[in-house]
């Protein structure tokens, strides 16, 4: 399982109303369905909303740019974006609306700013380090538009009045507790649990 | 009294119901039959039975080939064997709706009271009328929850209709191209049509029958109107462009010059062997007054409690039920915290995609139902 899921397995409580967005062929709504989570999904891609289906998930099929408007206020406990807010188109308007849909978000993304990634850009001088997503992806056709930091991240959470209640750094599995945040230089991945509160 | 006869007229069964109907304009239908048909086989445990909600046009032979048309039933290639509703695993049942003319009580049929001829005395009905005579057709078939009840355009009225007034009798709901209520424009389209045909001199105030007669000009043209709402700019224009009938020239007259003419008019005169006016005028009716939110509102607990699932189907092109009014639905029931699923398949073919060749549509609606648990 992948290790973000597996933190948002212990994170979320059982009988919570959940909506992953961009939820892909449904592996997380399905693990969440098992444990008396009630989960929605939000895919784009056709193909992956007919496996949900045929797995019995609920999906919303289209595009998360648009269509968030469309779901009513406080419906949800927790609104989940794996792996996804860097590629929407605008992070802080979506962040917005699922303030309004959900009480919780959940966010994990890949920090753009680890020293790794940033001396590799260095050496390379090419910005396709920064905004990979699969091998084939190119500066010009990624759908990572947003490259992120940590750092960057938590000034949006700020700006939008989302108070952090707690962070990981997913590779470890390892929660930051006291306010801390994983390392802007070190840290590979980290998951945000944000409240509206 | 109830009782099932096999259907004289046309392939299938007659349920016959010596009872009063009580209807929602308040009045009354005293004695009425329902014509249907059913495929596969229902099992023993009665839990794989689904009901298939025909639209304004459709009877209750959507698979194999029609009786009436003497071609492929009108959704062929969605139920039969194999098929997306696979009549080898689910039990599937279509009736014609109340105010139909392919069996079921409609206004054509005799008046018990007078022992004439309805005609325009035949009470206004609803789609929830419709949807009441269907669930006592299920009742006397004994089958206490539809596995799923599946409909496109009208039909989808009716199964949103199904969901509201009877949430504890349905597992699962597909509405296709579908609304919560009949928009204005469609109702204008509707009254377009029904003035064509009460305008038409044979239509005799609804009594042409009993005149020998039939609004045949009247029904054809508001087929005619009907039919392009069916389609999309695109589907006409790739099926005809500006293409001229079996003619090199304009005739600078108003006989057909373009192929686009030759064949709505072809549509309007073939509906007019098939359909009755009447039923045009009460079927049109029981849409415009369709407007299922409060109903849905008002049973949310027991739509939420039966676990009812819901899948929501659009079509790109479709802008008679644009997908707008398909997310309606979507964000309605998600407002009331049910198990809704939604899908928007890309067709350039308007409307009346759901009756056509939609492999991804085919595709959705197949995994849908492979996901509904008995």
């Amino acid at each position: 399982m992948r290790s973000d899921y597996q933190i948002i397995l212990d994170l979320i409580p059982q009988n919570s109303k959940v909506l992953d967005i961009g939820c892909s062929d449904g592996e997380l709504i399905s693990l969440l369905a098992n444990k008396q989570v009630s989960a929605q999904g939000v895919e784009l891609n056709q193909e992956k909303v007919i496996s949900c289906l045929g797995k019995g998930l609920d999906v919303i099929h289209g595009d998360i740019n648009l269509m968030v408007e469309d779901f009513p206020y406080n419906q949800f406990d927790y609104c989940i974006l794996t792996q996804t807010i860097q590629a929407v188109q605008k992070p802080d308007v979506l962040l917005n609306t699922l303030k309004k849909i959900g009480k919780n978000i959940i966010v994990s993304f890949n920090n753009s700013a680890r020293l790794s990634k940033v001396a590799r850009f260095l050496l390379s001088g090419s910005f396709d380090s920064l905004l990979k997503k699969a091998d084939s992806d190119q500066w010009y056709n990624t759908d990572y538009i947003h490259p992120c930091s940590i750092k960057d991240f938590k000034k949006l959470a700020k700006d939008l009045n989302l108070k952090i209640i707690s962070t990981f750094d997913v590779v470890n599995q390892k929660k930051f507790i006291d306010g801390k945040i994983p390392s802007n230089l070190f840290c590979k991945e980290v998951l945000f649990l944000l409240t509206n509160e | 009294m109830r009782n099932i006869t096999e259907n004289p007229d046309y392939p299938g069964y007659l349920l016959k119901c010596n009872e009063s109907l009580h209807l929602d304009s308040g009045k009354f239908i005293n004695e009425f039959q329902i014509a249907y048909q059913t495929y596969g086989k229902l099992n023993e445990q009665k839990d794989n039975a689904i009901l298939i909600c025909h639209a304004l046009t459709g009877d209750q032979f959507p698979a194999e080939e029609s009786p009436i048309t003497k071609k492929n039933g009108w959704w062929d290639l969605m139920v039969g064997p194999d098929r997306p509703i696979d009549t080898n695993k689910y039990f599937v049942i279509c009736s014609n709706v109340l105010g139909g003319c392919v069996g079921t009580t409609g206004p054509n049929d005799i008046n018990p009271e007078t022992s004439k001829i309805y005609g325009m005395d035949f009470p206004t009905i609803t789609i929830r009328d419709m949807v009441k005579v269907q669930k006592i057709l299920i009742d006397e078939l004994k089958i206490k929850k539809l596995l799923s009840v599946i409909g496109g355009s009208m039909g989808a009225m009716q199964v949103l209709q199904w969901a509201a007034t009877y949430p504890d009798s349905v597992k699962s709901i597909i509405s296709i191209a579908g609304s919560l209520k009949h928009s204005a424009q469609n109702i204008a389209f509707d009254e377009a049509g029904r003035q064509s045909i009460m305008l038409d001199p044979s239509w005799h105030n609804g009594h042409y029958i009993e005149k020998n007669e039939k609004p045949e000009n009247g029904l054809s043209v508001a087929r005619m109107i009907a039919h392009i709402t069916y389609l999309s700019e695109k589907a006409f224009q790739n099926k005809f462009g500006r293409n001229l009938q079996e003619k090199k020239d304009l005739s600078f007259g108003f006989g057909i010059d373009f192929q686009v003419e030759s064949y709505l008019r072809y549509q309007g005169r073939a509906f007019v062997d098939r359909f009755d006016a009447n039923s045009y005028l009460y079927m049109t009716r029981a849409m415009d007054y369709f407007d299922v939110s409060e109903e849905i509102h008002l049973n949310q607990e027991k739509i939420i409690n039966n676990e009812i699932r819901f899948l929501v189907l659009s079509f790109t092109s479709d802008w008679l039920f644009p997908t707008r009014e398909s997310k309606e639905i979507v964000s309605l029931l998600n407002s009331i915290g049910s198990n809704v699923s939604f899908a928007e398949v890309v067709s350039d073919r308007g409307h009346d995609s759901f009756l056509l060749d939609e492999p991804q549509f085919f595709r959705v609606s197949e995994g849908f139902l492979k996901g509904i648990k008995k």
